[in-house]
């Protein structure tokens, strides 16, 4: 009951930060990798500082033993990877951002972006034992993270992080980001955000 | 640090020892496609059985089937949890085969039986290493000026505030305001990670959840499915939970700035790209969502929970799918958009 509530109060924040950074427009996501719109790095590159740093500091104070790590499984997350970007530059949207565009009221999301989720889950359950068992074992190296990897000392390996992703946020204001539209006026700063 | 550990500490000391000391234990995560058995025991090489010289695990290594004979909980995230539970195979054959071998259990088992009393006993695991010389840690003092720091970020914004760029609204009119600075969004879906990992104990993830729903129409589709009988039960978890209060908090923002409204289109760029039918967007929006959910599936997390919940554990592979998803998605967009600059 408590996790209930816990849940469903992490995902209310998760989805209002969702559409106030703009996530639940078509336009946003696509542009993304049309590079001519960075919001999207910008919010989930901040996302990953705040979230690392904050982490780090909920372990080490004693909140928890450790957090959850993802396996990596080098060619598996790549090719994974490849097939989702494919799929979201196709029809701008990703799992949390349908639910977050069906909030919004919109109707492509409710009738086609979860069917197309649950038809996609169950594709993914009729592949996974032929092409997984193979897929996954390549460069797989478990639950690690770059410090355990590394053996570096985690809060400098965050360091090191937060300085790479303030450079990389940056140069993305600097030349990341071609006009949306040549009729815009020179002047007007970085792309609009009225969508 | 290692003496709080949750678990029988020993394999974990070897683990830590081997992955560099700075490690801590992981716990399995939801969004994984393995059970928490293969993922410790395999992946993580904690306890691997499946080169192992006795005949069951090799037989049976085809899938991922340990729960089936042992039973335990393959969902459960620790170690404690998902051994509860769990049994010796060959102690009754006729509960823990059956399942399977619904005729000859007890007959199959006799050659394991067999082999298990030829088997020399394994040799004994290493002695562990002796624990490293540490200070008394002081999780209070850590506390206290973690505390202290916080309140002086407040202090600070407080003093300085009029001089932020958009600072003169008000709050009300924030929570109104049609969007946010990137950065302030960005900052608090950091903040909600960290509180979900930490506190949680779980990553913050979207696509999960809809396998777990979508196991529901799929165990009744493809009832013979290895996934559906021994990977994917179905089930309203956690993640389930999480997803339907995205929906409400995307609900509540775009309801206080106005912008909720039932439509059919993006407000922006589609229309000059594709036109005004919906038909168009839908067979878009449903391809896009089948390829971003089968993405997920092999990469083991989507955006949410392996992109940004990874990534800030530092796990490489939240990397890897950033890239792949770039590698994927700017020759996808320039496909669409070829020879259509301006739109």
């Amino acid at each position: 009951m408590m996790e209930t509530a816990k849940a469903l109060a992490l995902g209310f924040l998760f989805g209002w930060s969702l559409n106030k950074a703009g996530l639940t427009h078509y336009a946003r996501i696509v542009n993304v990798y049309r590079l001519r719109d960075m919001t999207v790095m910008r919010f989930m590159l901040t996302a990953l500082v705040v979230g690392a740093f904050a982490i780090q500091a909920g372990v080490d104070l004693g909140f928890a033993s450790g957090a959850p790590v993802p396996p990596t499984s080098m060619l598996a997350n790549v090719v994974g990877g490849a097939v989702f970007g494919v799929g979201m530059a196709t029809a701008g949207l990703c799992p949390g951002t349908i639910v977050a565009e069906a909030g919004e009221g919109r109707l492509d999301a409710w009738v086609a972006g979860l069917s197309g989720l649950v038809v996609g889950a169950i594709a993914f359950g009729l592949m996974q034992p032929v092409i997984m068992p193979s897929l996954a074992r390549v460069g797989a190296l478990g639950r690690v993270t770059v410090a355990s990897l590394s053996g570096a000392t985690p809060w400098l390996v965050l360091l090191v992080f937060g300085q790479l992703v303030a450079l990389t946020l940056v140069l993305i204001a600097r030349v990341g980001e071609r006009p949306a539209r040549p009729e815009r006026s020179p002047n007007a700063g970085p792309p609009s955000l009225r969508y | 640090m290692l003496g709080s550990l949750p678990v029988r500490p020993r394999l974990f000391l070897i683990a830590a020892v081997v992955l560099g000391a700075t490690s801590r234990p992981a716990y399995a995560q939801c969004t994984s496609n393995a059970s928490s058995c293969v993922t410790c025991h395999e992946t993580q090489g904690l306890r691997p059985v499946l080169q192992s010289v006795l005949p069951w695990h090799v037989d049976h290594g085809f899938g991922d089937l340990c729960a089936s004979c042992h039973a335990g909980d393959p969902a459960s995230a620790t170690k404690e949890l998902a051994h509860r539970g769990l049994r010796h195979p060959l102690v009754d054959p006729s509960v823990s085969c059956v399942g399977c071998h619904t005729d000859d259990a007890t007959a199959r088992a006799q050659r394991y039986r067999a082999a298990l009393a030829s088997a020399t006993p394994p040799p004994a695991p290493p002695a562990p290493p002796p624990r490293p010389p540490q200070a008394a840690a002081s999780p209070g003092a850590d506390r206290a000026l973690a505390a202290l720091a916080a309140l002086l970020t407040l202090a600070l914004y407080v003093v300085i505030r009029r001089e932020l760029p958009g600072e003169a609204r008000s709050w009300t009119s924030r929570l109104r305001a049609r969007a946010w600075s990137p950065y302030a969004a960005g900052a608090l879906l950091g903040l909600v990670v960290a509180f979900s990992e930490v506190v949680c104990g779980r990553p913050l993830a979207a696509s999960g959840a809809f396998d777990k729903l979508a196991a529901y129409p799929g165990r009744w589709l493809f009832p013979s499915s290895q996934y559906y009988g021994h990977v994917m039960q179905p089930g309203i978890t956690w993640q389930v939970w999480l997803v339907v209060g995205v929906l409400a908090g995307s609900f509540a923002s775009s309801r206080l700035s106005g912008e909720a409204r039932w439509r059919w289109l993006p407000d922006t760029q589609w229309r000059s790209r594709f036109g005004d039918g919906r038909r168009a967007r839908l067979a878009l929006a449903f391809l896009g969502g089948v390829l971003v959910q089968v993405g997920a599936g092999i990469a083991g997390g989507c955006t949410s929970g392996l992109a940004i919940s990874g990534g800030a554990a530092l796990a490489p592979g939240a990397f890897l799918f950033m890239a792949g998803m770039f590698a994927g998605g700017i020759p996808t967009a320039w496909l669409w958009y070829r020879g259509r600059g301006d739109a």
